[in-house]
């Protein structure tokens, strides 16, 4: 592993896709694992440096990491797990009682973290790793397991903590909603190498967006040339080795890049009509590989021309449609959410 | 007589069931003989099971806190760390269980006697050496189960407490042992168990003299010898309750640690 970043008082994202080093790094900063070589510094104080032989244990770094499995002591309740950050005594357990307020989670001090829900975990292990007065607080995917609208209000909470606490976070994930509601700058990891790192608002930049999008190696994205073709005003978009009917009117012809969203991309049942709408935008693959993220599933496939696309399904509807690695399965491009760039203008339907 | 027949007893028992003094005529001898079994030795077996049972406690007294020192630590490096022949090492300290423990005894007291700074320490046949037998016997009941506890406790809880500013005692007091405390529970009243019950090692390398090295596992031996079966009755079934009490004990701990789990 090679990585290298920097972050002021931010938050920061590390995206990826598993087994890119991304909890490698965090465990690094947190001081559980030792770098062969390098040097982490925080604040002005050195916390890591082969080159001066510095290496301090994690208890004396002050920095606070929050686990993907939140690593909640299970002989303890909820008081004792926030207490436990804190120095023994009663003014420790008064504190971690404010902190447990804090995260709205009075009434229930007492109880074991068996006895929480997935959500009222979260909040304890986030009280516990913030009573702790983290100097860098780190976060290994904490929301994964969570659905949707408990999701967003534990987004909006961290962003809350965030703007009180002033201190910088380093985020991992590999899901676009938590990188695009979470975070200020973003660094991508790729075989356990730092690839790229720019500001998010970079993906909304007009023009950019696609690169940008690649960058992070989410989502499909193609280079070529738009026809005008059809008497309905259909456009055709013919790359090296791909085509595509496009949604009249908005493209411009002429050399260019076409995006797709992996989670816009569906998946065709066997056994249900196909949408007119989709047109001819169906492809064959075989499931090369799937990564779950949460409540959905990345699936990359590799349709018949030797295309490796990458679709976002639902993971409900995944199992329900039995696929692993080697399956078959067709998908479609719905028209109306192919984006696409020439010239420094962008241009999508919205669908 | 007909019990050792079948058992095919060594000649010496039968030497000693001749030499009974007992009375000539038929009904005298039968009644003599009913009052002994019932009553008379009965009584008496209370008070020649006293020092051993009180030796066999004496053992388990040293034996448990090594058992726990050797057991817990071996249980834990084997669990925890990675060093050179660890395999090897892991099937070494199970070969006691498999061994027959006339074997493991004899390669203890040729250890020990051939050793001549450990013969000088006067181990054999003395209250050390039965010491030594319970541990080694009961060792890796005690190994296995610490390995065991120690490897279910999820390492990502101790970093957690790590980051928490705890340093690594504070770790292991906390959250480890906490963690593992059933699971080894279990594997002290079982090896506990094992320990008190030694029987084959402990007489290889200490004897069996009573008042010395004479365990309760040893006395049932020698009562059965001289035909005293109530005294040889009674002592078995203090060790058969044990053993209930050490199994139940078990169990109890096991199933409260399932609850833990199913609440989970």
């Amino acid at each position: 592993m090679r990585v290298s970043l920097s972050l002021g008082v931010e938050t920061g994202v590390l995206f990826g896709r598993s087994g890119s080093g991304k909890s490698m790094t965090l465990r690094t900063l947190a001081g559980l694992r030792t770098p062969s070589e390098g040097r982490v510094t925080l604040d002005g104080r050195t916390l890591y440096s082969s080159a001066e032989r510095i290496d301090l244990p994690p208890r004396e770094r002050n920095v606070g990491l929050l686990f993907q499995n939140l690593a909640l002591f299970p002989h303890m309740t909820a008081l004792d797990n926030v207490a436990y950050a804190l120095p023994p005594g009663k003014k420790g357990r008064e504190h971690a009682a404010r902190w447990l307020a804090r995260m709205r989670m009075e009434g229930f001090e007492d109880r074991l973290p068996a006895r929480l829900s997935g959500g009222q975990r979260q909040r304890v292990a986030l009280a516990r790793a913030l009573a702790a007065e983290p100097k860098l607080l780190l976060l290994d995917e904490p929301f994964s397991a969570l659905d949707g609208p408990l999701r967003r209000s534990l987004r909006r909470e961290l962003r809350e903590i965030r703007a009180e606490a002033g201190i910088p976070i380093l985020y991992v994930t590999h899901q676009i909603e938590d990188l695009c509601s979470l975070g200020d700058r973003v660094f991508v990891l790729r075989d356990g190498r730092t690839a790229e790192s720019f500001p998010v608002e970079r993906l909304w930049e007009k023009g950019a967006r696609g690169e940008a999008w690649s960058a992070l190696g989410w989502g499909n994205l193609f280079r070529g040339r738009i026809t005008r073709c059809g008497e309905d005003c259909a456009c055709r978009f013919e790359g090296e080795r791909v085509g595509l009917s496009l949604d009249g009117g908005a493209h411009s012809p002429g050399e260019s890049l076409v995006f797709v969203a992996p989670d816009k991309i569906r998946i065709l049942y066997p056994d249900l009509p196909v949408d007119p709408d989709l047109g001819d935008n169906i492809f064959s693959a075989v499931v090369e590989e799937t990564a779950p993220l949460g409540g959905s599933i990345l699936l990359y496939l590799a349709s018949e021309n030797g295309v490796l696309w990458q679709a976002e399904h639902p993971s409900e509807s995944y199992q329900a449609l039995r696929l692993h690695p080697g399956s078959k399965v067709r998908f479609a491009v719905p028209p109306a959410c192919i984006e696409s760039w020439s010239g420094g203008r962008s241009s999508a339907k919205g669908c | 007589m007909s019990i050792f027949c079948i058992l095919g007893g060594p000649p010496h028992v039968l030497y000693t069931f001749h030499d009974l003094a007992l009375p000539d005529t038929g009904e005298r001898r039968a009644a003599y003989s009913l009052f002994r079994t019932f009553f008379g030795a009965r009584a008496r077996s209370v008070t020649t099971m006293l020092p051993p049972l009180l030796l066999s406690l004496r053992v388990l007294l040293f034996a448990i806190p090594l058992l726990v020192l050797l057991g817990g630590g071996i249980g834990w490096l084997l669990a925890r760390s990675d060093f050179p022949g660890k395999g090897f090492v892991s099937l070494l300290v199970q070969l006691p269980l498999i061994l027959p423990p006339s074997v493991m005894g004899f390669y203890l007291l040729f250890a020990i006697g051939r050793n001549p700074f450990l013969k000088s320490l006067g181990i054999l046949f003395s209250f050390s050496a039965l010491v030594l037998a319970a541990t080694v016997s009961a060792l890796p009941i005690m190994i296995q189960s610490a390995r065991a506890a120690f490897a279910s406790v999820d390492g990502e809880l101790e970093d957690a407490a790590r980051t928490l500013g705890k340093g690594e005692w504070t770790v292991f007091r906390t959250v480890t042992l906490p963690l593992a405390r059933r699971t080894l529970l279990v594997g002290l009243a079982l090896s506990a168990a094992r320990a008190l019950g030694d029987f084959g090692v402990s007489l290889m390398i200490a004897g069996n003299i009573p008042g010395r090295t004479q365990t309760l596992p040893l006395y049932i031996y020698n009562r059965v010898e001289t035909l005293d079966f109530a005294g040889a009755h009674a002592a078995s079934l203090l060790l058969v309750g044990t053993g209930f009490a050490s199994l139940y004990l078990v169990r109890r701990l096991e199933e409260g640690r399932n609850e833990r789990r199913a609440a989970c």
